[in-house]
């Protein structure tokens, strides 16, 4: 693809990148080639060898967001969302699945350097540093209620079902999350519960730390995804799951807290998205410079040229508003949250068409699993609701560039 | 133990390089640029010695452009300790690499140099035995195991005909081959760390290197593309074709 950007990269990050796309290209993209059916072993614990987590962990990948002071890496703040975006590209280039899993690691590091209260970092960042199978989850969706947390609609009755009470020295949490990225085999979840029935959202959310393990907790099941099927997506049951009273990470305005975790999630995601589509092309773009039909390789056919031209324009205007956003959150721009959503979004829908394109270009080969162009195209088709619904994010981002009209809550149901 | 290392950037293995229209060198522009990859196995071994406990500093040396700083860096986020460039953006060439490596290491005093066997663009394969023979050390060339006993290294050589062994005081020097050893990737936060180790910069002048250079570059072109493959009626062609046509029987 084109490199246009390698001028707007430090050094560092431009050896980042370069580690992550050798270690993509040396050991994940060969796997994911050679062992197609390995997404479809029903025993999600298997399906990723641990020697690809084991070199994820080798090039560092697996807890950026720690800070240096427990072992972490030193990531230059000021750019530390846009290096979040140049390597979760990189690596879901490889397998976007992969990336997930990753990926949500160094988000809920960012939850909890900043909530946890200081002894809990000290427990729990060296236990992840030091174990390479150790996950993180963030756990906000329930069986009834995602967009309406995303939007948010601050009523009481779009609040959280799962509810949190205190009692004594320990907070009882009852409820269900689901559709958890990492959920099934997360070591450590950051779970998000109703403490005040009485007001809205915004004003009666508490997160909490829940070890796995914890009593009352339990991993009822691997969601089976269409795409991104390297990261176990899982639900989880809470019966009386006594955490102690420490473990509270943000009282009540939990939700309003987790900007930070949201908008680089958004970058991230859209990031992973980009990776999605990088892969599209150049698998594309060999493709039909050795494939022959009507006499000559298929990107001689102008039809063929002219939609490799529209994937490679669509992949740089997502890479643009990437880094426009992701640059914004950086810099904690007042209008990072709606160029986050926007780029969330666009790269949604732009790579889903340049995975389409893909799909199109290989004519059968497309269609068979052992030639993996309808893997990206399952990988490009997830992005659209994972992190908010397409029009969810649509909806969030006219809220915000009109709160004083469109940010007003339509009114409950009668 | 000290060790010298040397550094060159060299066009990415993995890009398809095309010759200048006017033949006069390889287009470089808008190429990705990497390490050498043989001089990546000679980071590797010296920073495998130094976690074996023989090494205790790693110095890594680059004579190029100011952009080799960016391949000094990798080295350091592979686990050298410091950096210098000597910098000089026209081509210099094998000898008076090994005339910049002399006086460096007579500034530095290592007990062992490590160079890769030859850099990927030019394949010279030279550096390193012009160095050791400046110096008067021994050297152990196309290295595949090094084996430190006491202010001796043994080095066991990849020849012709098999493995040679071959024992050698030190100081001395090693050329990498591609068996010594599997690079490991720089990792993320070891590339931070780097950040904060020193690179010196001097130039070829600062050592009394003249790097002029003493070949003339005729005409750079590209290999003659491959004909595309035909298919035989049968075994009796086939033979024919080769006794007769590819003259290998
Ligand atoms: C692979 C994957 C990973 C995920 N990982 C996590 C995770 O780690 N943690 C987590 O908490 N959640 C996670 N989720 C959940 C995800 O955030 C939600 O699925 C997403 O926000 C959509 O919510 P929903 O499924 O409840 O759909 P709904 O909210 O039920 O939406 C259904 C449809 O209704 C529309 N809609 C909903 N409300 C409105 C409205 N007010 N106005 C107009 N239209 C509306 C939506 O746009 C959509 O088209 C994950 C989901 C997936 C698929
Ligand atoms: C599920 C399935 C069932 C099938 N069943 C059968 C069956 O029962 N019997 C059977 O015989 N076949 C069958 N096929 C094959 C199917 O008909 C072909 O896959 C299809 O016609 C595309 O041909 P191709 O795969 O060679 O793609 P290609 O022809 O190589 O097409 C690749 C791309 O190049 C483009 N392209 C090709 N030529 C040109 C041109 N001249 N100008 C511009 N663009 C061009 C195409 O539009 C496409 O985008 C099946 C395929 C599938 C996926």
């Amino acid at each position: 693809m084109i490199h246009a950007d390698d001028g707007i990269l430090s050094q560092e990050q431009r050896l980042m990148r370069d580690s992550c796309r050798s270690f993509v290209d040396d050991v994940v993209t060969p796997f994911i080639r050679s062992n197609w059916q390995r997404e479809w072993d029903m025993s999600p614990g298997e399906r990723l060898p641990s020697a690809i987590l084991e070199g994820a962990e080798a090039i560092g990948v697996r807890t950026l967001g720690v800070p240096e002071e427990f072992g972490g890496i030193d990531l230059e703040k000021e750019t530390e969302v846009r290096t979040f975006a140049l390597i979760s590209e990189e690596i879901a280039r490889g397998d976007s699945g992969l990336a997930d899993k990753l990926v949500q690691n160094w988000k809920v590091s960012i939850v909890l350097r900043q909530f946890a209260p200081k002894h809990l970092q000290e427990k729990w960042f060296p236990r992840l540093l030091e174990d390479p199978k150790f996950l993180l989850a963030h756990c906000l969706t329930e069986p009834r209620g995602a967009s309406d947390r995303w939007l948010p609609y601050n009523v009481p009755e779009a609040s959280m079902h799962t509810k949190a009470v205190l009692d004594g020295d320990h907070w009882v949490i009852n409820g269900r999350k689901q559709f958890i990225s990492n959920g099934f085999d997360a070591s450590l979840y950051v779970v998000y519960a109703n403490t005040d029935p009485s007001v809205g959202m915004l004003q009666g959310t508490s997160s909490f730390l829940v070890p796995r393990g914890t009593p009352g907790l339990t991993i009822t099941k691997c969601n089976e995804t269409m795409g991104c099927r390297f990261m176990n997506n899982g639900e989880l049951v809470f019966e009386d799951c006594r955490v102690p009273a420490d473990h509270l990470l943000v009282k009540s305005t939990a939700l309003a807290s987790a900007g930070q975790y949201f908008r680089a999630g958004k970058i991230i995601q859209a990031a992973k998205n980009l990776g999605v589509g990088v892969a599209c092309f150049e698998r594309t773009a060999d493709y039909v410079q050795n494939y022959v039909q009507g006499g000559r390789i298929l990107i001689k056919h102008q039809a063929v040229a002219l939609r490799l031209a529209d994937m490679a324009t669509r992949i740089e205007a997502v890479r643009s508003l990437v880094e426009r956003a992701a640059k914004a959150v950086d810099e904690a721009h007042p209008d990072a949250d709606i160029l986050c959503n926007m780029a969330k979004v666009y790269a949604s829908e732009e790579i889903m068409k340049v995975a389409t394109h893909a799909l199109e270009l290989h004519g059968g080969n497309g269609a068979m699993l052992e030639f993996g162009i309808e893997k990206l195209f399952r990988d490009a088709a997830i992005f659209l609701h994972m992190d908010a619904t397409v029009d969810v994010s649509r909806m969030k981002i006219i809220k915000n560039m009109f709160p004083a009209t469109a940010g007003k809550y339509a009114g409950p149901e009668s | 133990m000290k060790v010298v290392v040397a550094v060159k950037r060299v066009a990415d293995p993995n890009v398809k390089v095309r010759a200048l229209a006017d033949g006069s060198g390889v287009d470089l522009a808008n190429v990705k640029m990497t390490m050498n990859p043989f001089d990546e196995i000679a980071v590797e071994e010296a920073v495998r010695l130094k976690e074996a406990g023989h090494a205790t500093e790693i110095v890594v040396v680059s004579v190029g452009p100011e952009k080799s700083a960016e391949t000094l860096r990798t080295a350091l986020a592979m686990g050298a300790d410091r950096g210098l460039l000597v910098r000089s953006d026209a081509v210099v060439e094998p000898l008076a690499v090994a005339k910049i490596l002399k006086a460096v290491a007579e500034t530095e005093k290592p007990d062992l140099i490590i160079v890769g066997k030859q850099a990927i663009d030019d394949d010279a394969n030279q550096t390193g035995q012009m160095l050791a023979a400046l110096l008067g050390w021994g050297q152990g060339t196309f290295a595949s195991k090094i084996a430190i006993g006491g202010a001796a290294i043994e080095v066991t050589r990849e020849v012709d005909g098999g493995l040679q062994t071959v024992n050698l005081p030190l100081p001395a020097l090693v050329t990498a081959d591609l068996r010594l050893n599997e690079p490991r990737y720089a990792s993320l936060p070891n590339i931070m760390k780097a950040k904060k180790k020193p690179i010196d910069e001097k130039t070829p002048a600062d050592y009394g290197v003249a790097v002029e250079p003493r070949l003339t570059v005729v005409r750079v072109h590209e290999p003659a593309t491959r004909k595309a493959g035909i298919k035989v009626g049968s075994v009796a062609e086939l033979v024919d074709k080769l006794r007769t046509e590819a003259g290998v029987l």
